[in-house]
C-alpha cells in the first residue's frame, strides 16, 4: 500500500507570531517548521507502514513556499521515502478551498491507496482540509481518529466525542485524518537525519499539475480575514491577602462573582 | 584518512547538524532542567535521558555504522553534547563514554574489541568511564605511576587514581597505565579495558560541591588481573592512541561548557527582558545589557572554535585539531563562567536562590575551567608550542 501523508509548513507556535499587512500569516519574520499536528499523521503512516509487508511508500506531500522543504525533510528524517513540493508564487494566500484543490491535483498524479492528515493546521486550525480532500477525490473520509488499525485495505479507526466514542471504517481508497491523541510522534534518529539527505523530493508547480493560476491564490479565496489583533496580554490574577480573617470571605466573593460558587 | 583530506571548515553547518541540534534540543527540553537538579540533588542519575539519548542514536552518532553508530563525526556528537547542556541538561558522560572510550576503540581496537565494547556505547546501553588522572601526577600524564606488567598471556594491573567521572553508572573503565618497554626499561603509556566488578578494583565517591549527577571516585587498582584482549591497540603506540582519545575530550568539554553558557545566557536573557523596576525591564539598562551582549559574543565566537576544532579532527588533521581544540576548551570555559557569572548577578538576590537554580551554575561552569585539562596547562601549551617560548618544566 503506498501512503501519501499531507503536511504542512507552519510558524513556530512557540515564536512570536504575526500578520502580514493583507492577513495572510507572516512566514518570514520567524522560523517555520512542520506542523506538531503533522507528525502525528507522519507517526501513524509510518506504523502502517512498518506492520505492512515492506513494499509500501510514504510520500510526504506539501504545499507551500520555498522554506516548506524543510516541513518535507523533517517527515523524510522521520522516515518517509519521498517528498513532493507544490510551490507556486500564485499559490501564496489561498484558503483552505484552494489549498485543498492543489493538494487533490498533486495527491491524483502520486500513486497512492490513501491519504493520511492531521487533524488541523497549528496556524489555520480550521480542520476541514481532510474533507475537502476526500470530496475532491471522491473517496470516503474517515476523520479524527484517535486509534486507528488497519487489515488490508480496511481501515477501522476511533473518533472521540463529546458525548459518545464512534467506530468508523471505510475500505482503501480513503482519507484518513488522525488526532493528537493516535500516539506519541518519533524523534528522528541521527541515521534518519543523515539518510533523509539521499530521498528523493520533487517540486511540481501548478502547470504541472494543470491547475490555473486563477483557482487559486489570495484573490481566488472564498473567504478573507478582514482584520487581525493579537490577543491581549493575560492580566495578572487578582490577589487576596489575608490580614485580619477576611480573607476566605473575599475568596468566596470572588468565585461567587465569577459564577465557580 | 589521508594528508589530501580536504580540512577546509566551512562557517555554517549543514542541514543536517542544525536537524540534529533540534531534534536534541526539544527531546532534552522534554527532560529540562528541573528534571537534572531534581535527579541531581536526589542522589539520582539521568539514565533515562541517557537511554533515550541512545535509542535514538545521538549518542553513537560519531561512531562507525558496522558497530551500531551512525557514521558522523565528533562535530556531530559536540552537537549533541552542547544542545543537551543548553536545555540545562549537561551530560558528563558523553564526554568520556562516546567520546574519548569510543574514539579510541574504534580507531585502535581489534575487530574483537569494537564488536564487543562499541554497540553498547553507541546505544547508551554500556558507560565506559576513562581514567587517567592520578594523585601525584595531577596534569603531568608522564608521571603517571598505575603499570601493567605482564602475567602469562595476560596483565596485572596495579596504581590509583583520582577524579575519575561516573564509575558507579560505568560497566567498564579504560584505564591509562604504563608498561615497561622490553628494550630501554623505560615505562609508556598503555591503555587497557577494566570491567567495574574486576576482582581488586574498588572506587569510592568523593564529596563535590557540584549539582550534577555523575559523581567523581577515587580508583583503587589493586593487582587487578586482565586477559591479554584487554589492551587497547598497540602496546608500543600508547601515547599517539592516548592523543587521539584526548582531542576529542577537549572539543566535547568545550561543547559542554558552551552548552552551560547559552543556558546561562538565555535563563538570563530572560529574566532582564520580564523584570521590571524603575518602570522598565532591567534589560533596557546598559549597565545589564552590556555583559549580557559581551557573553553572547565571547560563546558565539568559543563555538565557532570548537566548530573549526571537530572539523579538523573529522577530515583527519590530529595535529591541527590538537591547537584548535585548546584554544576552544580555553574560550568555552572563560565563556561560560562569565556568562555564569554574569546571570546570577543580573538576577540580583533571586540569583543566589534555589528557586531560580542559578547559583549551582557558577560551580558547574567553573569545573569547564578546570578540567580535563586547565586553563593554565592549555596557556601553557599555546605559549610553547603555537607561540614557540621556552618550557618552565
Amino acid at each position: 500500500m503506498n501512503i501519501v501523508v499531507c503536511v504542512k509548513y507552519v510558524p513556530d507556535a512557540t515564536a512570536d507570531r504575526h500578520f502580514e499587512a493583507d492577513n495572510t500569516v507572516d512566514r518570514v519574520g520567524v522560523d517555520g517548521l512542520l506542523s506538531e499536528l503533522d507528525e502525528y499523521a507522519v507517526e501513524q503512516a509510518l506504523q502502517l507502514k512498518e506492520k505492512g509487508d515492506g513494499t509500501d511508500e510514504i510520500t510526504v506531500l506539501t504545499v507551500g513556499p520555498e522554506q516548506a522543504s524543510d516541513a518535507i525533510r523533517k517527515a523524510l528524517q522521520m522516515g518517509a521515502d519521498k517528498g513532493v513540493h507544490v510551490v507556486d508564487d500564485a499559490i501564496a494566500g489561498s484558503d483552505s478551498l484552494a489549498t485543498s484543490l492543489v493538494l487533490a491535483e498533486a495527491i491524483k498524479k502520486i500513486d497512492h491507496d490513501f491519504v493520511v492528515c492531521g487533524m488541523a493546521s497549528t496556524d489555520g486550525a480550521m480542520s476541514v482540509v481532510p474533507a475537502m480532500l476526500a470530496e475532491r477525490l471522491g473517496v470516503p473520509q474517515v476523520t479524527f481518529g484517535s486509534q486507528i488499525e488497519m487489515q488490508g485495505k480496511e481501515i477501522r479507526i476511533r473518533r472521540d466525542g463529546d458525548a459518545a466514542t464512534e467506530v468508523i471504517g471505510a475500505t482503501a481508497p480513503f482519507v484518513l485524518s488522525v488526532t493528537d491523541q493516535s500516539g506519541e510522534a518519533r524523534y528522528p534518529s541521527f541515521k534518519g537525519i543523515m539518510a533523509a539527505k539521499k530521498k528523493p523530493v520533487e517540486t511540481w508547480s501548478l502547470a504541472d499539475l494543470g491547475v490555473e493560476a486563477e483557482k487559486v491564490g489570495l484573490s481566488a479565496s472564498w473567504t478573507q480575514v478582514e482584520d487581525t489583533a493579537a490577543r491581549p496580554p493575560r492580566s495578572q490574577g487578582e490577589i487576596v491577602t489575608d490580614e485580619d480573617g477576611s480573607g476566605a470571605t473575599a475568596l468566596a466573593g470572588f468565585l461567587a462573582s465569577k459564577k465557580f460558587i | 584518512m589521508s594528508a589530501e583530506t580536504d580540512t577546509t571548515v566551512p562557517f555554517t553547518e549543514a542541514d543536517e547538524r542544525r536537524s540534529l541540534r533540534r531534534e536534541v534540543a526539544k527531546l532534552a527540553s522534554g527532560y529540562g532542567r528541573e528534571y537534572f537538579v531534581r535527579q541531581a540533588r536526589n542522589g539520582e542519575k539521568t539514565t533515562d535521558l541517557w537511554l533515550d539519548m541512545g535509542k535514538h542514536g545521538y549518542l553513537g552518532v560519531a561512531l562507525p555504522e558496522e558497530y551500531g553508530g551512525g557514521g558522523g563525526g565528533i562535530g556531530d556528537l559536540a552537537a549533541v553534547c552542547e544542545e543537551l547542556a543548553a536545555q540545562g541538561c549537561p551530560l558528563l558522560m558523553m564526554v568520556v563514554s562516546p567520546a574519548i572510550c569510543g574514539t579510541v576503540i574504534s580507531r585502535f581496537g581489534t575487530e574483537e574489541q569494537k564488536a564487543r565494547w562499541l554497540p553498547s556505547i553507541a546505544d547508551g546501553t554500556l558507560t565506559m568511564a576513562f581514567a587517567i588522572t592520578e594523585p601525584d601526577a595531577g596534569s603531568n600524564s608522564h608521571d603517571i605511576t598505575t603499570t601493567a606488567r605482564r602475567d602469562g598471556d595476560g596483565w596485572v594491573l596495579r596504581g590509583r587514581k583520582i577524579y575519575i567521572s561516573g564509575v558507579d553508572e560505568a560497566g567498564a573503565v579504560l584505564v591509562v597505565a604504563r608498561t615497561e618497554d622490553a628494550r630501554t626499561g623505560r615505562l609508556k603509556p598503555a591503555l587497557f579495558v577494566v570491567p567495574t566488578d574486576a576482582e581488586g578494583l574498588e572506587y569510592q565517591p568523593i564529596d563535590m560541591e557540584i549539582v550534577s549527577p555523575e559523581r567523581q571516585f577515587t580508583l583503587f587498582v589493586d593487582d587487578v588481573r586482565l586477559p591479554a584482549d584487554a589492551l587497547v591497540g598497540d602496546e608500543n603506540a600508547g601515547i599517539a592512541q592516548l592523543f587521539a582519545g584526548l582531542n576529542p575530550e577537549r572539543i566535547m568539554a568545550a561543547a559542554f561548557a558552551t552548552g552551560i553558557g547559552r543556558f546561562a545566557l538565555d535563563k538570563a536573557t530572560e529574566y532582564v527582558k520580564g523584570r521590571e523596576v524603575f518602570g522598565a525591564p532591567i534589560g533596557a539598562h546598559q549597565g545589564v545589557a552590556h555583559p549580557l551582549a559581551q557573553s553572547k559574543i565571547e560563546i558565539e565566537l568559543a563555538r565557532l572554535m570548537t566548530q573549526k576544532a571537530a572539523a579538523l579532527y573529522d577530515a583527519g588533521d590530529d595535529t591541527g585539531a590538537g591547537e584548535a581544540a585548546n584554544m576552544a576548551k580555553y574560550a568555552a570555559g572563560e565563556a561560560a563562567c562569565a556568562a555564569a557569572d554574569r546571570a546570577v548577578q543580573v538576577h540580583g538576590g533571586n540569583g543566589i536562590t534555589t528557586e531560580y537554580g542559578m547559583a549551582g551554575l557558577l560551580v558547574a561552569a567553573r569545573a569547564t575551567r578546570i578540567a580535563p585539562v586547565s586553563r593554565e596547562m592549555i596557556l601553557n601549551f599555546v605559549g610553547s608550542h603555537s607561540l614557540g617560548l621556552p618550557k618552565s618544566y
